[in-house]
């Protein structure tokens, strides 16, 4: 039942939630208003190894000072199924590689809350209250991150974060054994989607289809029966065989071309050079007379010496999953 | 009614005592130095000192309380990374402050009270090599022998550092800052060699120009260009496609091409080429080509990439004469008057391109010129070895910066002070930014005077081992999609 996948969900909002707070600067300007500070606040993810710490951050085991400040640091901590999101559970999506040579299917995210807590520690009440309002105004009380999931599919996900409440404190009060601590913490709710495992879709494409149309009822008798059969046509050459070369420059109006050697195109079939595919009319030498943009293709100029593809049946039967395609139609 | 016959502390006992006291502390305590604050701005309504220096350490005896080591709850890890949470306790003499350090400290600039030793001050102890901020001075202990207090008991914690001025002079104490704090890092550019390149010619029938005449729209990538095939026996002009999105309407994904730069500009044609581009995602680009006529410029390659390019060097192919009007002179060597067709030449034209490390690594051809009568030179205009600041003093880039020095941006007057100079590299940490940098101006040492030009500059902490902004930033860089418009608006 339980394969193994891993979408990387939760680290992509952990990620996508550091990347809001990893900008926040501190400015201090003296009495003559000329700035003589400024700080970008670090921030990093609390949670670590102990010994990675150590020795990350005292390799020489001495440290001069206490700490430097200010530091910001975030945790993600709780988790919650959001049943106000919950979606149909039997519904499958397909989400298509960026590319588009790959496609796979899954069954609709489950939603889930992530609790993530912001904690900024400064010296100064002075730093808190700069590095407070230039979070607040984007939290309304949320703000939405697009988030692309599952890796290379592309799977763009509006992911709301809440701002919930924040958490002041100031000990500045006591006798003189310890010193004022400015500790303010943000607990944010990432509402995010959590995606199951993905499943390959059939290879397969429908390479025929047959429709037929029956018009009238039994008891009168048919008026109209009609039988229409379509099949995919390649919009370009598979196997990239070139045919022959352009003999001269094509504009977008030309629709009779010079080629280097016509023997190699037939009549009444297609060819492609560039992005373009035409429909070859009539073939004199090597001289082609053409239908220009078809199937949707662009129109395009197209320079001395560029090569001409031929689109033939094989190229039909090698369509994959995801290409364009036209059709061919015949009525019975 | 107190006993008269009993003082319990005459004046002579007292200093006795006093004299004890400092004896013991002089043959068992170890010398520390003192830091006073110097409160540079105040918040008077929050009620906080956000500017302090510390320009002055007096050396000064102290006892150790605390023999057996720290007190305080020593190192731990917080969310906020480790703490270093150790305490230290010490005993100073009160006659020596009165008489040795009192004096010494009195008068400095934003200092404040110098009488007693003061929370908040700074004690430097060589022993850890560490600094300790003075949290609480007890002035009562021992509670009046012989009716007099003779010591400071100073109740230390390890200093917080944020941005506070360590410039005393002396380096093993100012060096404690060196490698924490806030630090940017940038790369310096140096006095560096020019860069050569050759033309290579063509006889008969070069792209000269290309003229753009629809831009195109929705250009996402670079699109391929492609020019008509030239003749039997020609070379088939190649190029690339200059994808600009500084265009209205571009917004930042839909360039449109704004050049074709010739990275060969081919050779005998009879009849100007098309030139198409294809890819990338647009469409509508339209251009029109001209060859020349004679001798023009199809290529220049580039001999020797030089280095300390802040930006791209001007290249020109081709000198026209300069005009003397004492003289009328024409350098023959540069201008050619032929009697079939007199005329000038038509100048070429070429666009270099430099790579972040400085170094020239291409020339384009954007006009290969006409009828050159031999081949042209090819001059690329060497790197500033000379800059010229704001107030036209005239500077030489080089030298060394050193250590806690201030530093000032020619163009941006942003101030900042060194925390590590790499002369091998040209790695430059700065620390205490009032300000940004920009880059491409000169940075210049105000001690020192060494000057060099800001090339790559970075602004995310990269020393600081608890700072992961950067490391956020690039993670973040391919999962996050602002390509869809945020309906919260950005960030």
């Amino acid at each position: 039942m339980f394969e193994y996948f891993y979408n990387e969900i939760f680290r992509s909002v952990i990620i996508g939630f550091g990347s809001l707070f990893n900008g926040i600067q501190i400015q201090k300007k003296d009495e003559k208003d000329q700035t003589f500070s400024v700080i970008k606040v670090p921030l990093a993810y609390g949670p670590t190894q102990k010994f990675l710490a150590r020795m990350q951050q005292s390799p020489d085991l001495n440290h001069p000072v206490q700490m430097t400040l200010p530091r910001m640091s975030f945790e993600f901590t709780a988790l919650a199924y959001d049943p106000s999101r919950k979606s149909t559970q039997t519904q499958q999506i397909v989400v298509t590689s960026s590319d588009g040579s790959e496609e796979k299917k899954t069954f609709l995210p489950v939603p889930y809350n992530m609790t993530i807590v912001l904690s900024v520690y400064t010296k100064f009440n002075d730093d808190m209250l700069q590095i407070t309002e230039q979070i607040v105004p984007y939290f309304q009380p949320g703000y939405t991150l697009p988030i692309k999931f599952l890796g290379d599919y592309d799977q763009v996900v509006n992911v709301p974060v809440v701002l919930e409440n924040i958490d002041m404190q100031d000990e500045y009060e006591g006798n003189f054994d310890t010193r004022r601590a400015l500790l303010y913490t943000f607990t944010f709710t990432a509402k995010t989607m959590v995606f199951g495992p993905l499943t390959d879709v059939s290879k397969d494409i429908i390479k025929k289809v047959t429709v037929g149309y029956i018009a009238g009822s039994k008891s009168s008798g048919y008026e109209r029966d009609v039988t229409y059969q379509v099949t995919p046509r390649a919009l370009k050459d598979y196997d990239g065989t070139v045919a022959t070369l352009l003999a001269e420059n094509v504009d977008m109006v030309e629709n009779i071309i010079d080629v280097e050697n016509g023997a190699s195109i037939k009549e009444g079939t297609y060819i492609y050079i560039g992005q373009e595919e035409m429909y070859v009319e009539t073939v004199s030498d090597n001289r082609i007379v053409v239908k220009r943009a078809q199937d949707k293709t662009p129109l395009q100029n197209h320079v001395m010496g560029s090569p001409v593809y031929n689109i033939t049946q094989a190229d039909n039967i090698k369509i994959e999953l995801g290409d364009d395609f036209g059709f061919d139609g015949n009525v019975f | 009614m107190l006993n008269p016959f009993f003082l319990n502390g005459s004046k002579p006992e007292q200093n006795l005592l006093q004299s004890l006291y400092n004896e013991q502390i002089q043959m068992y305590g170890i010398e520390v130095h003192y830091l006073p604050r110097q409160y540079a701005t105040t918040h008077k309504i929050i009620r906080e000192v956000i500017q302090s220096n510390f320009t002055t350490a007096v050396p000064l005896e102290a006892y150790v309380n605390t023999y057996e080591g720290y007190t305080g709850q020593g190192t731990i890890l917080s969310k906020f990374g480790i703490e270093n949470r150790d305490d230290l306790e010490l005993t100073i003499s009160r006659e020596r402050w009165e008489d040795y350090v009192s004096p010494m400290i009195k008068g400095l600039p934003d200092g404040k009270i110098t009488e007693r030793p003061k929370e908040g001050d700074l004690i430097y102890f060589p022993l850890g090599d560490r600094l300790f901020e003075i949290k609480f001075v007890e002035h009562e202990q021992p509670f009046y022998s012989l009716k007099k207090n003779y010591v400071y008991e100073l109740k230390c914690e390890l200093f917080r550092y944020e941005d506070e001025v360590l410039d005393t002079g002396i380096d093993s104490i100012d060096d404690e800052i060196q490698e924490i704090g806030y630090i940017q890092t940038m790369h310096l550019i140096g006095a560096g060699t020019g860069a050569a390149g050759t033309a290579i010619m063509c006889p008969k029938g070069a792209v000269q120009t290309v003229h753009i005449s629809n831009m195109g729209k929705n250009f996402s990538g670079q699109p391929v260009v492609a020019f008509s095939s030239a003749p039997s026996g020609g070379i088939t002009a190649t190029g690339i496609a200059s994808v600009s999105y500084e265009y209205p309407g571009c917004s930042g994904k839909s360039g449109r091409v704004d050049a074709i730069l010739l990275t060969n500009a081919g050779c005998g044609y009879t009849e100007p080429p098309m030139v198409t581009v294809q890819g990338g995602g647009g469409t509508g680009f339209a251009a029109t080509v001209s060859i020349a006529s004679s001798n023009s410029v199809r290529d220049v390659e580039v001999i020797s990439g030089g280095s300390g390019y802040m930006q791209a060097p001007e290249v020109r192919i081709g000198v026209y004469p300069t005009f003397d009007e004492t003289y009328i002179f024409f350098s023959s060597e540069q201008f050619f008057f032929s009697s079939s067709t007199p005329g000038p030449e038509d100048a070429a034209v070429g666009f270099a391109t430099i790579s972040r490390a400085g170094v020239v690594t291409d020339v384009y051809v954007t006009n290969g010129g006409d009828n050159f009568q031999f081949t042209p030179t090819v001059a690329i205009d060497p790197p500033a070895s000379e800059g010229k600041l704001p107030d036209g003093t005239i500077i030489t880039v080089g030298g060394t910066y050193i250590f806690n020095e201030i530093v000032k941006g020619s163009t941006s007057g942003c101030t900042a002070r060194v925390k590590d100079w790499n002369a091998n590299t040209n790695f430059m940490q700065l620390g205490i930014i009032a300000g940004s940098f920009v880059a491409g101006e000169y940075l210049v040492g105000e001690t020192s005077g060494a000057t060099y030009v800001i090339g790559h500059l970075n602004t995310d902490d990269i020393v600081s081992p608890y700072a992961a902004n950067q490391v956020i930033e690039l993670a973040a860089d391919n999962i996050i999609d602002f390509s869809y418009d945020n309906p919260f608006g950005m960030p």
